[in-house]
């Protein structure tokens, strides 16, 4: 049991960590982003090259995600911005149409073949009965950081309260001298950051490759919606539900529901377990699962 | 080289038939729908699950539209009381599920490794005829095609889409009932590309799950979006262009003497590049939609 | 009064804590023009969409032509008849005026009349020319002014056949030449068989329109009366104004 907790939360956190910066840029900006899926690919790559470059794997990461930021806020301004101007459904096309772009570069650089981080291997620890890893705990350490400090932010600072204004009311917030563009731009700055911190999860504990990206897309957006867009703390709530979701379709023994002793759904299903739950999600609830805006006439 | 010709022809006028299909919903009726491919996949499963049961081809055509009109009423269904960001996630969630089903129901559809030697259509016919009759089947689908669109949009019928389109709100006040015109469009669209991909599995003469990635797609989406949203002659336009110019990847690919994967990266750097420059720079596209252009009475 | 063509009873809406309206109830003869008064934020606005499907009530219910349309969707009550037009209409960039105005009739617009060779009776040139669309009826329609857009809504929902039309606030923003012709012209219409639920604030478009008066403060119904009457009526002069003692040391 407790094993099964830890792998739902080992899952989580980094599904966590994209669908929050997704979200936090979504109630700025009204459009989903699904480049920034790739932008957690690209973090685990400029992570793993530096590496390769010398650079211990945190200041690595370190570096990684404040790049990956940047670049998020750079691409802001010069594509999406522009594109915003024309609709949000085109901004979201633009940001498909990206995504493939990165997924060329992604494939130039990184090859097709997958790579691994140079970690040392250490026996797994014993908790509570639950195998685990060093290098998963202190993943799940640092996600859980920077999501409470990303909290933190929206819920305690200057930043945040200007950050929810603007969501709120762009207009209003303006009239009252908030730089709207100023405040937009630092939490896609952060959106970066928290999803190069994704990434770089997901590779350190599995593998890097260009397919990375696309493969998370939609167990991140799944993520997401059922926290509700928009609202980062449900893009939480919604992570661990799609953990829960994908770890019971492939752990729980289905047997004795239909009187055979031993019955696993394949495991090729776990993917498709999420999505099949966005979907019943979404048709009962169209606003996903925890909304916090009130919903208008 | 003729024959390379009728061949991607060929695959101009079925991805044409795919680009009026995906168009009529994007183009006219405002419906983000980011699982087109799927839609294709009805026709090419429905050829392939009716040649493998012996069913003949009779079969497999009714299997196709059956199949189309369920994936349009469940996309429709969930379109019912979603906003157009929600829905295009929603329905690359359904794809994706449909596709992950395709890859693992073994004992029908083939699994992983795809059914092949369906019979060619113009089996019996000898080389050079054989292709050029296809070509011609599909010209005259595409022909088919062109026409039933432009006198659906042309119609007050069409009036009523561009309304729904650019207004929904005002639409509904005049008694329009939205979900319904949302149903007919997407099943209308539906059995468009069900027939691309009927004609597409007895042309190949293969159908198997890699046909159905959703960066197809995003492919029919850069035909579109290029050639110009709301103009049938322009969804034509971007899938000859699109074909075209990809059919020269491979051999741009050995002139610069590049290893085999840069044929995916060339690809995606055309497909996602241009799909994003045209947004960015020329939003209408190369055949711009006109203004009142609907026919009077 | 003629057969009454719209009923409203014990309608009560509230936005959280807020009680918009309470205990709300009207009736509408089928060929009366109705004006609806109100302060702002007095739950005119709030009522129309609730008559026309547009957000549900909380209480109360709606009768059209006999029979309920509480819980019905916007567009099975247009269906019905019962039309409105909206306080800020928002036209389409890609469709020209002349478009949208065709686009207003469902009659010949179902996906099978695209294959009919006759595409019936239409009489958008008609309502061009009586609402002084003509000269724009090519112009893409969310270019019209303000004003226009609000006499292109109404065209519109006169494409539809209404029994019952409610328009929001149809003077604000038009020319003020153009609303003696718009009286005239909604007074047309009312002799035709439609009738008429109009809200407004310019009075005297009301004074020269409107049969009766429905006047609306804080959510209820305060008055319902000739429009000659609303100024000797002490509580819509209080709605207005403020409370007489209050009135006094403004006048004082």
């Amino acid at each position: 049991m407790i094993q099964f907790v830890v792998d739902v939360l080992i899952r989580a956190v980094d599904l966590a960590l994209i669908a929050v910066g997704l979200s936090s840029v979504y109630s700025l900006i009204r459009f989903p982003n699904v480049a920034l899926v790739q932008y957690a690919t690209t973090g685990a790559l400029l992570a793993l090259g530096l590496q390769l470059a010398g650079l211990p794997l945190i200041a690595a990461g370190i570096v990684a995600c404040a790049l990956v930021g940047l670049m998020a806020v750079v691409l802001n301004i010069a594509i999406f911005e522009r594109l915003l101007c024309a609709g949000s459904a085109i901004a979201m096309i633009g940001s498909l149409a990206l995504s493939m772009v990165f997924s060329a570069v992604l494939l130039a650089v990184a090859g097709s073949r997958a790579q691994r981080f140079e970690v040392e291997i250490a026996p797994p620890l014993r908790l509570l009965g639950a195998r685990l890893t060093e290098l998963q705990l202190i993943s799940i350490g640092i996600s859980a950081l920077a999501i409470a400090v990303l909290a933190l932010i929206l819920f305690r600072t200057d930043l945040g309260r200007c950050m929810r204004a603007t969501a709120t009311n762009p207009v209003l917030a303006r009239a009252t001298g908030i730089d709207t563009r100023k405040v937009t731009n630092t939490v896609v700055f952060l959106s970066g950051v928290m999803a190069a911190l994704g990434g770089i999860g997901l590779a350190v504990k599995g593998e890097m490759s260009a397919q990375l990206g696309p493969d998370i897309l939609l167990p991140v957006f799944a993520a997401a919606i059922l926290g509700g867009l928009g609202n980062p703390l449900g893009a939480c709530a919604g992570a661990v539900v799609i953990a829960l979701a994908e770890t019971l379709v492939t752990n729980v023994n289905f047997g004795p529901l239909f009187g055979q002793p031993v019955l696993f759904i394949p495991a090729a299903y776990a993917t498709a377990a999420s999505f099949l739950l966005l979907v019943l999600v979404l048709l009962v609830k169209p606003h996903g699962l925890f909304v916090s805006e009130v919903k208008r006439v | 080289m003729f024959e390379f010709f009728v061949h991607v022809a060929v695959m101009a006028c079925l991805y044409g038939l795919l680009a009026l299909s995906l168009n009529l919903q994007v183009g006219f009726a405002g419906l983000v729908n980011f699982g087109q491919i799927i839609l294709f996949g009805c026709g090419t499963y429905a050829a392939s699950i009716a040649f493998s049961h012996q069913l003949g081809p009779l079969a497999g055509i009714a299997l196709g539209v059956v199949f189309a009109l369920c994936v349009a009423a469940a996309f429709a269904r969930l379109g019912r009381n979603l906003g157009a960001d929600y829905w295009g996630i929603a329905t690359l969630a359904v794809a994706e599920v449909l596709r992950i089903l395709a890859n693992n129901e073994t004992w029908l559809t083939g699994g992983a490794q795809g059914v092949g030697g369906i019979p060619l259509v113009f089996a019996g016919i000898s080389r050079p005829v054989g292709p050029l009759l296809t070509l011609g089947l599909c010209l005259a689908l595409l022909l088919a095609a062109w026409w039933l669109c432009s006198r659906l949009t042309a119609s007050r019928y069409g009036l009523s889409l561009k309304l729904m389109r650019e207004e929904p709100l005002l639409a509904a006040s005049l008694g329009y009932d939205l979900s319904r015109l949302k149903i007919q469009t997407l099943m209308v669209a539906a059995v468009i590309a069900a027939a691309a991909g009927f004609v597409f599995a007895h042309y190949t003469t293969f159908v198997g799950p890699d046909q159905l990635v959703s960066s197809e797609t995003f492919l029919i989406w850069a035909m579109v979006i290029i050639g110009g949203a709301g103009t049938h002659l322009g969804a034509i336009a971007g899938a000859f262009l699109l074909q075209f110019v990809l059919a020269f990847v491979p051999f741009v690919k050995d002139a610069l003497g590049l290893p085999s994967e840069y044929v995916a990266i060339m690809r995606m750097t055309l497909i996602g590049g241009g799909l994003l420059a045209f947004l960015m720079w020329r939003t209408q596209g190369l055949i711009p939609e006109r203004l009142g252009e609907t026919r009077r009475g | 009064m003629a057969e009454t063509i719209l009923k409203t009873e014990h309608i009560a809406k509230a936005f959280g804590a807020h009680q918009v309206l309470a205990d709300v109830g009207f009736q509408i003869g089928s060929d009366e023009i109705i004006g609806l008064l109100g302060p702002n934020g007095s739950g005119k606005s709030t009522l129309l969409n609730l008559i026309s499907g547009f957000g549900g009530a909380d209480a109360g219910d709606v009768t059209f032509l006999g029979s309920s349309i509480v819980g019905l969707a916007p567009h099975q009550i247009a269906q019905r008849g019962l039309v409105r037009t909206f306080q800020l209409p928002s036209m389409p960039h890609r469709m020209t005026v002349r478009e949208v105005l065709r686009a207003g009739s469902r009659e010949r617009a179902g996906l099978l009349d695209a294959f009919r060779r006759d595409a019936g009776e239409d009489n958008a040139e008609e309502l061009l020319e009586q609402f002084a669309l003509k000269s724009v009826a090519h112009q893409p329609a969310s270019s019209l002014s303000g004003g226009q857009k609000k006499l292109l809504s109404i065209a519109v929902a006169l494409r539809t056949h209404p029994k019952l039309l409610c328009l929001d606030e149809p003077t604000a923003g038009v020319h003020p030449l153009l609303r003696g012709h718009m009286v005239d012209l909604l007074k047309a219409i009312n002799r035709r068989g439609v009738a008429l639920l109009v809200v407004e604030h310019d009075m005297h478009f009301i004074h020269e329109l409107c049969q009766r008066c429905i006047v609306l403060d804080r959510g209820s119904i305060i008055a319902g009366c000739a429009p000659c009457e609303l100024a000797q009526n002490e509580r819509v002069v209080e709605a207005y104004l403020g409370k007489s003692l209050e009135r006094q040391k403004v006048l004082a």
